[in-house]
């Protein structure tokens, strides 16, 4: 068996009665990019909050490198590797594009005068290039989700967490979002965990894929086997989402 | 970072220091003197507590109790130590500290604002009680008078005499300690410490997850803004020389402070400072009418929350911003 990046050890989050995880695992190869699959409300964004340290399992392990983080404080976690994006953008929207992203560094215990170049080479990177100066609430959803993709960057994350990065963005901009995480796996060898609704996205991009439902653990595999699966695509034909 | 301090924080607080050294040379009486020196004693106030609500973005009611701290532990240590308020003043601020962090603990359990508007403003009651009970030391609300003013300072064969009554000398002080606060507070605030606040106003979570510890970081903010408050209501102590439970930590200073920063702009680095300028004027025309001020402030301050959220201080940059935005199509005209 190959050395895991990330273990999600029988995971289970309670939110009083709802199970919005069950006995969940997830194992993540280094440099690999795995995709988590599922309907609304099957638990990915649960699955990511967990990982991040932002819930706690009611019971299971998460362990980064064999080292186990399962009570980690979020801030560690990043410190460790961790970096994610958020389904629902959380931009810092007083501060400009750029120091949204001076955030990250700063956190690193890089000085102001130099985080302010480095914060410019990811913005331009994820091409907020012209936004630079400006404030982030004045962007859109498509570039917020960019602002968050940079500013996790900035972490020098190994682990990227990427929850549904092309959700609400307008669907021109989607092959370009698509093309960075694609340079990011190939140019940087960052290993990236990515949830999508959306399949159709993730051809191409994901080499593993898990598929949840109703928290749980429905199919394993590589993205081609979970794609092609009964059960995958019964749920999703059912969910009439697909 | 420019929403909060302007284009040029530095050059603006020059520009104040400017204009506080021509007071002096003014021809103004006593009164008028009195009145910038209590303006700039509540600047800082004002200015503190705004890091805590503006700033760093918890909902605190209870600074008040800071400003008491300071006052009445300087106060105490000058009067019945006989030690100088050129150090007791450190005692009260550092006591404010104390109290800030110890505070900000149960805070950092609690995610829901209306909580910690409700356990910030508990325990400024409870301080409030506490000096009021401490007759023996404080005399209750009776008032403790007799706390003496800074120790004068003599320069050449000049002496500059400071309290109530030397109203050049209290001035100088006043203006001095706010030029200095402030400046400290910028230095602090325009480097990454600002930074992350802000960052943790606008997003707790988001903040978490690019590194950055929250417990920390909150308590240093309520360390720092209690302990400028505590300093702010120390050097008041010493400036009025007389203290009492209630004009410190009651519910009309509670009132008067937030409609400074309030007015002013919350969260605008200079805003309260614009905000206590206006309401210490305001409170002396309308000294008349006693009671029926905090009536006022409470009006003025519903009005600022829904017509003018960001206070003087935003109705300000919002016109610079449409000047900005004008620019262009003149050059374009031409
Ligand atoms: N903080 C929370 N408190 C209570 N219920 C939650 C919380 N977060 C998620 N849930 C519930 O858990 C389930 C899984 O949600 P989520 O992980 O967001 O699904 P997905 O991201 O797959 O759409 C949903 O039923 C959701 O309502
Ligand atoms: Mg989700």
């Amino acid at each position: 068996m190959a050395e895991h990046l990330l273990d999600v050890n029988q995971v289970t989050v309670r939110f009083g009665g709802l199970v919005a995880l069950d006995r969940v695992d997830l194992h993540v190869e280094p440099g690999r990019t795995t995709a988590i699959l599922g309907p609304n409300g099957a638990g990915k964004t649960t699955l990511f909050n967990a990982v991040a340290g932002v819930v706690h399992p009611t019971s299971g392990a998460i362990s980064l490198d064999g080292r186990d983080i399962t009570k980690a404080l979020p801030s560690r976690r990043s410190r460790d590797g961790i970096a994610r994006t958020f389904q629902i953008t959380q931009p810092f929207v007083g501060l400009t594009v750029r120091e949204n992203v001076m955030v990250s560094i700063v956190s690193r215990g890089v000085a102001m005068r130099e985080a302010r170049d480095e914060a410019a080479e990811y913005v331009s990177f994820v091409g907020l290039g012209p936004k630079m100066d400006e404030p982030a609430r004045t962007l859109s959803t498509g570039q917020r989700k960019r602002l968050e993709l940079a500013r996790a960057l900035a972490t020098k994350p190994r682990l990227l967490l990427l929850d549904e990065v092309t959700g609400g963005v307008d669907r021109p901009s989607i092959p370009e979002i698509l093309d960075l995480i694609r340079r990011l796996r190939d140019e940087r060898g960052i290993t990236i965990v990515v949830v999508e609704h959306n399949m159709e996205v993730l051809f191409g991009l994901a080499d593993d894929a898990v598929f949840l439902n109703r928290g749980e653990v429905v199919v394993t595999g590589s993205m081609a086997e979970v794609a092609e699966h009964e059960a995958v695509r019964r749920i999703y034909l059912g969910d009439g989402d697909a | 970072m420019t929403e909060v301090f302007g284009r040029r924080p530095f050059l603006v607080l020059a520009l104040l220091a400017a204009a506080l050294l021509v007071v002096p040379f003014l021809p103004l009486n006593d009164y008028v003197l009195h009145i910038l020196t209590v303006f700039l004693i509540f600047s800082v106030f004002a200015t503190g507590w705004n890091l805590t609500l503006g700033i760093l973005g918890l909902k605190t009611l209870g600074h008040h109790a800071f400003f008491a701290i300071g006052a009445y532990l300087s106060a105490i240590t000058a009067y019945y130590g006989g030690v100088s308020p050129w150090l007791t003043v450190w005692v009260g601020a550092l006591s404010a500290a104390a109290a800030g962090v110890f505070i900000g603990f149960p805070i950092l359990r609690i995610r829901s604002m209306p909580h910690v508007a409700i356990v910030t403003l508990a325990f400024a009651e409870i301080v409030r009680l506490v000096f009021s009970n401490l007759k023996d030391i404080t005399r209750g609300e009776l008032g403790f008078w007799g706390i003496p003013p800074f120790d004068p300072i003599t320069v050449g064969d000049m002496t500059v005499r400071f309290g109530i009554g030397n109203a050049v000398g209290s001035f100088a002080l006043a203006a001095v300690f706010f030029l200095a606060v402030h400046l400290a507070l910028l230095l602090l605030l325009t480097s990454r410490t600002g930074l992350t606040f802000l960052a943790i106003r606008d997003s707790e979570t988001a903040a978490e997850s690019l590194g950055i510890r929250l417990s920390a970081w909150k308590l240093f903010a309520f360390g720092v803004s209690a302990a400028v408050v505590g300093l702010s209501g120390a050097v008041y102590a010493h400036y009025v020389m007389i203290l009492t439970p209630t004009s410190t930590a009651g519910p009309e200073m509670l009132i008067t402070l937030l409609a400074m920063i309030i007015v002013g702009g919350v969260g605008r680095f200079f805003g309260p400072i614009a905000g206590a300028l206006l309401l210490t004027v305001l409170s002396e025309v309308l000294r008349e009418f006693g009671d029926f001020r905090m009536l006022l402030y409470g009006l003025v301050i519903i009005v600022f929350v829904f017509v003018a959220p960001h206070g003087i201080a935003g109705l300000r940059l919002g016109r610079l911003r449409k000047a900005e935005r004008a620019e262009p199509g003149t050059a374009g005209a031409t």
